[in-house]
């Protein structure tokens, strides 16, 4: 296995992109990525905070400390993963993760993986989606992405700008990915509108080190729309504009609990605003 | 003088009858209380080592030319080898042997859970063994797996024989009571997660094999290996130093021991064999799950009349069947008992014994049900607990027990729960609650130690017991420094190695303090006894006025008083040899631990988050060694129990019984922001009965009544009754909502 630093977009050719390697390096050691180059990006993707623009390199360490940073998304970086972690961690990557889905982790040739099932939907699926998950039941497990949702982010990548939302998509018979990124295609930036208020609550069955059970974001933009961007709900990260949008969750028979968790942050952190 | 006995060894609630050599020492045990240096706080002998990282691991054990072996494990509950060929795989860069069932020990044709291993293959590096398991053809054939336990018990599939035990007439017991409660607890499968994976690194020099193994039981090892290898027992050493954990999972050789030996015979070289933590997470043992079902019959009075219960240990594809009715037929004065204990035989990896295994489960579900029949009788909990009193173990006099004392100590603790739940606001309800332990931890002989006293006037203090991360090193010393009469300090340890001492017991069931403390305490008293003979003579004293304070030998009427370095420099390089063994148990006596678990939680009852947020513990374990070392014990039994409680849970797929939670996400252990406040207290009264230290031992008790107090005290906080380990937030939020129903029904009618 090789590893390359380039040091300007130009010299990106092929190869599995890694930033700060909390993602990549685990599924590279479980086999659920293979690769004979690395490339580390991080001499070529931007890092630090500008005018409303984040540099899609800048780790969750940094943005949690960062006062410009609004609180929705500094508290999703603060309540993610462990301070190593997120010393490593950039934000891009952050988008881009896995589901924690044991069924995905584990290699059983579930739809994600291009099978003809979803094991946990009639499995072990304590932990799994209530939204959308009648194709494959793997929750999205980023804090940061439900909080970008509701703060209404748009991305700058190598080849477009794009709603947050435009990022994901969810998995479907022809098409297994879960997001819209082009093989090469980079996230540089991210970028925030003005926002008047937001917050960020997340469930967890442990203080810290623990991916959301449910993570519920909650944003009043400048002109006065509110958005909800929700965590460890759905294949992908899931928004919704009202609570009364939860009445059409389709929990699993062990998820039911997560529905009445949703509620209760979503009334919470709407209050907090 | 040495005495052949016929007595009852019990280990981890296991007993049989063996025959002992047993020697009986001369001596009184100490006055109660703190001493000079037992009963005082004293920081680790070997932290400075353990933080440098210098202290020797057996994972950082490396030897010239060792190579690396990995397992291979079946990827099916059950099935059969039909075929297996390593040609391609030992034609592979760097792949010096292979093993396939039969080989060694632990490598099976039938597997019978998923990840049980069949094979081995040792590489020049841990990478190219990983990758020449993938090449290893085999052809499995598929057989019927069994998951679910209550089948398990209806088709009669079991691992041990079933245990039933009756005193008294229940039947009639229960007809007469004026209330009966029942209930069903269910607990989960949890895992020891060691720091220190299982491994082995094993290397032959010349005929003797020399084993480093992470292992709570060297001489148990021993054993296992050289059975295994045909050879004398004293030609396998075993080493271990320092141990990252083991909770009860590392009492015996295993399969990667096994391997590690018999691919260093076939390959002549050092093999090193270690699990991952994936491999830990799966097949290094657990705490199997229960099912219990249980009923409480009282008088309006709150005297308990009859007590039942019906267990399910879940044991795995193998293990023995542990004893989980133990709190419901030993903590309670009651003469009408009856228990059922079935070890369901199912296609998932074996348990093995972790800290106190089935009191754990047991006490979580018997000390649930003492809380729910005091609110169904309007009694103070902790009144009942009082009333209900045992004087004896099923008519066996106890050799010490002042649980009574834990709970006048726990009393102004559950004093305090007017003011905790007085803080309960609309989400958040605070409430109290409590839980009795009984465990057993006398432990028993054999265990032997030798000391040694030089010329410098050091003591070293040499036994091939384990030190497996509870303190071992120091508390040994505390006892070989008081008994001498030397400071701390000028006492070492050597342990961990069966060619470098005697023979000591294994450290497990609570066991190591109270089986070798006296063996050491005896040793250190053999070699005083020899200074005051020398100082006698060589200051023509008698020997009943000579002592030793503080390393400086006197005698009564002051005018000797000599550093003991001084008297012992005409030995020049020859030394003091003490030797000491641990005498027998009491004969006819129960012996013991107690304790109690005040716990005050926070329960937020939108979301079913359940924050524990102080733990008051008091425990009976006779004479406290070190109360650093307990108190700090007893913080890491709580925080255990606290993940078994509130977050961990090992979790199978329900169609293939394949492991799914192998990893440190998705198996959640309580970190350091999940700890409450912890204020531990003990009685302190040395056991008069037992041996020349009165010491029981403390390992295990701290963990054993930590989920029952959780639950009782969420029901005191919010009325819902939790059935289930672990209360996650979809068992939380379930029992909240069959509260309410509960409450919408109308109370259930006063007796």
């Amino acid at each position: 296995m090789e590893l390359l630093r380039p040091s300007s977009l130009q010299e990106l050719d092929g190869g599995l992109l890694v930033a700060g390697g909390t993602e990549v390096v685990p599924l590279l050691r479980d086999g659920l990525l293979t690769a004979e180059r690395l490339v580390d990006i991080r001499g070529v993707v931007p890092r630090g905070v500008q005018d409303g623009s984040i540099g899609a390199g800048t780790t969750l360490g940094e943005l949690e400390a960062d006062p410009s940073i609004p609180a929705a998304l500094r508290e999703a970086c603060r309540l993610a993963a462990s301070p190593q972690l997120r010393n490593m961690g950039s934000l891009g990557g952050n988008l881009l993760q896995s589901t924690r889905c044991w069924y995905w982790r584990l290699e059983y040739p579930c739809r994600l993986h291009g099978g003809d099932r979803c094991h946990a939907r009639e499995g072990e699926h304590r932990e799994h989606a209530i939204f959308a998950n009648d194709f494959c039941a793997s929750a999205h497990p980023s804090d940061v992405a439900a909080a970008l949702l509701a703060l209404d982010a748009r991305l700058r990548t190598t080849r477009r700008e794009l709603p947050l939302a435009e990022l994901y998509r969810l998995p479907d018979e022809s098409d297994r990915r879960t997001t819209t990124l082009d093989q090469g295609e980079l996230i540089l930036e991210v970028l925030l509108p003005e926002v008047q208020a937001s917050a960020y609550l997340k469930a967890m069955d442990r203080k810290r080190w623990s991916f959301p059970q449910v993570g519920v974001a909650a944003a009043r933009l400048a002109g006065g729309e509110v958005r909800l961007g929700l965590a460890g709900v759905a294949p992908v990260p899931w928004l919704i504009r009202a609570p009364e949008e939860l009445d059409s969750a389709t929990p699993l028979p062990r998820t039911a609990w997560k529905v009445d968790v949703a509620r209760a942050l979503v009334r919470r952190a709407l209050a907090a605003l | 003088m040495a005495r052949l006995i016929r007595t009852e060894k019990e280990v981890e609630g296991r007993f049989e009858e063996v025959w002992l050599v047993v020697e009986e020492d001369p001596l009184t045990q100490w006055p109660a209380g703190p001493l000079a240096v037992v009963g005082r706080d004293a920081v680790r002998k070997d932290g400075r080592e353990r933080v440098r990282g210098e202290a020797r691991y057996t994972a950082d054990v490396k030897l010239p030319g060792m190579l690396h072996a990995v397992l291979l494990r079946s990827p099916y509950a059950h099935a059969r080898v039909t075929r297996i060929d390593f040609t391609r795989a030992l034609a592979r860069q760097g792949v010096r042997a292979a093993l396939g069932p039969g080989e060694a020990n632990g490598l099976v044709e039938e597997p019978e859970y998923t990840g049980q291993p069949v094979a081995a293959i040792a590489a020049d590096t841990l990478e190219q063994a990983r990758a020449a398991l993938a090449e290893i053809d085999v052809e499995w054939e598929e057989l019927e797996a069994v998951l679910d336990p209550e089948e398990a018990v209806a088709r009669e599939l079991f691992t041990m024989e079933t245990v039933r035990s009756e005193r008294g007439d229940y039947e009639r017991a229960l007809a007469e009571a004026d209330v009966v409660v029942e209930g069903t607890y269910r607990t989960s499968v949890v895992l020891h997660n060691s720091m220190e994976t299982h491994q082995a690194v094993c290397e032959w020099i010349g005929d003797t094999l020399h084993a480093y193994v992470s292992t709570q039981y060297l001489w148990g090892v021993r054993d296992d290996l050289a059975k295994e290898l045909g050879v004398p027992g004293d030609k396998v050493r075993v080493v271990c130093e320092f141990m990252g954990g083991g909770f009860g999972s590392k009492n015996g050789a295993d399969e990667q021991t096994y391997a590690a030996a018999v691919l260093a015979k076939k390959t002549g070289r050092p093999v090193r064999c270690a699990l991952s933590r994936r491999e830990e997470n799966t097949a290094a043992g657990n705490r199997n799950a229960t099912i219990q079902k249980l009923t409480v019959g009282a008088r309006s009075d709150g005297t308990i009349v009859a007590l039942g219960g019906e267990f399910i240990n879940a044991v795995g594809a193998s293990g023995w069947s542990a004893m989980t009715e133990g709190p419901l037929t030993m903590l309670y004065a009651c003469d009408n008992v009856r228990t059922v204990r079935y070890g369901a035989k199912i296609n998932t990896p074996p348990m093995k014994a972790f800290r106190a295994p089935g009191f754990v489960e047991g006490t979580f579900g018997l000390e649930c049900l003492i809380d729910e029949l005091a609110e169904k009788l309007e009694l103070d909990p902790l009144e009942l607990r009082r009333r209900n009193y045992a004087d004896s173990n099923d008519g066996k006099p106890f050799s010490s027990k002042n649980l009574m004392q834990c709970y006048d100590l726990a009393q102004s603790h559950w004093d305090r729960r007017d003011e905790v739940r007085a803080r309960s606001d609309s989400t958040w309800k605070h409430g109290v609650g409590i839980a009795s332990q009984i465990w057993f931890g006398g432990g028993g002989p054999p265990s032997y130690a030798w000391t040694r006293v030089g010329s410098d006037g050091r003591v070293t203090v040499v036994t091939a017991m384990q030190d497996i991360g509870t303190g071992t090193r120091t508390a040994m010393a505390q006892i070989a420094a008081e008994e001498l009469g030397v400071p701390l300090d000028r006492v070492d340890v050597v342990l961990g190695d069966t060619a470098r001492g005697p023979y000591a017991t294994l450290s497990a069931g609570s066991s190591t303090t109270p089986s070798i403390g006296p063996a050491v305490r005896a040793a250190a008293a053999d070699a005083k006894r020899q200074i005051v003979e020398i100082a006698a003579q060589r200051h023509h004293l008698e020997e009943r006025v000579i002592s030793i304070e503080d390393g400086v030998v006197k005698s009564a009427d002051g005018n000797l008083s000599t550093p003991l370095e001084q008297l012992l420099e005409l030995l020049e390089d020859a030394q003091i040899l003490g030797k000491g063994a641990r005498g027998p148990n009491p004969t006819g006596m129960s012996v013991l631990t107690f304790g109690i678990h005040v716990v005050e939680v926070a329960v937020d009852v939108e979301t079913g988050e359940v924050r524990v947020d102080r733990v008051f513990a008091a425990h009976d374990v006779g004479r406290i060694v070190n109360a650093l070392g307990a108190r700090s014990q007893v913080e890491g039994g709580i925080i255990q129990g606290i993940g078994h409680t509130l977050s961990e849970v090992r979790l199978h797929d329900p169609e293939t019984g394949r492991i799914l939670t192998t990893t440190l996400d998705a198996y959640r252990m309580p970190t350091i922001a999940d700890v409450p406040e912890i204020v531990a207290e003990f009685v302190d009264v040395p056991d008069e009965h037992l041996t020349n230290l009165g010491s029981k031992g403390l390992g295990e008790p701290p963990i054993v009544p930590i989920a029952a107090a959780i639950a009782n005290a969420i029901r005191d906080a919010t009325g819902a009754d939790v059935h289930e380990l672990p209360i996650s937030r979809e068992e939380m939020l379930r029992a909240l909502e069959a509260a309410k129903q509960k409450e919408r029904r109308g109370a259930p009618a006063a007796v």
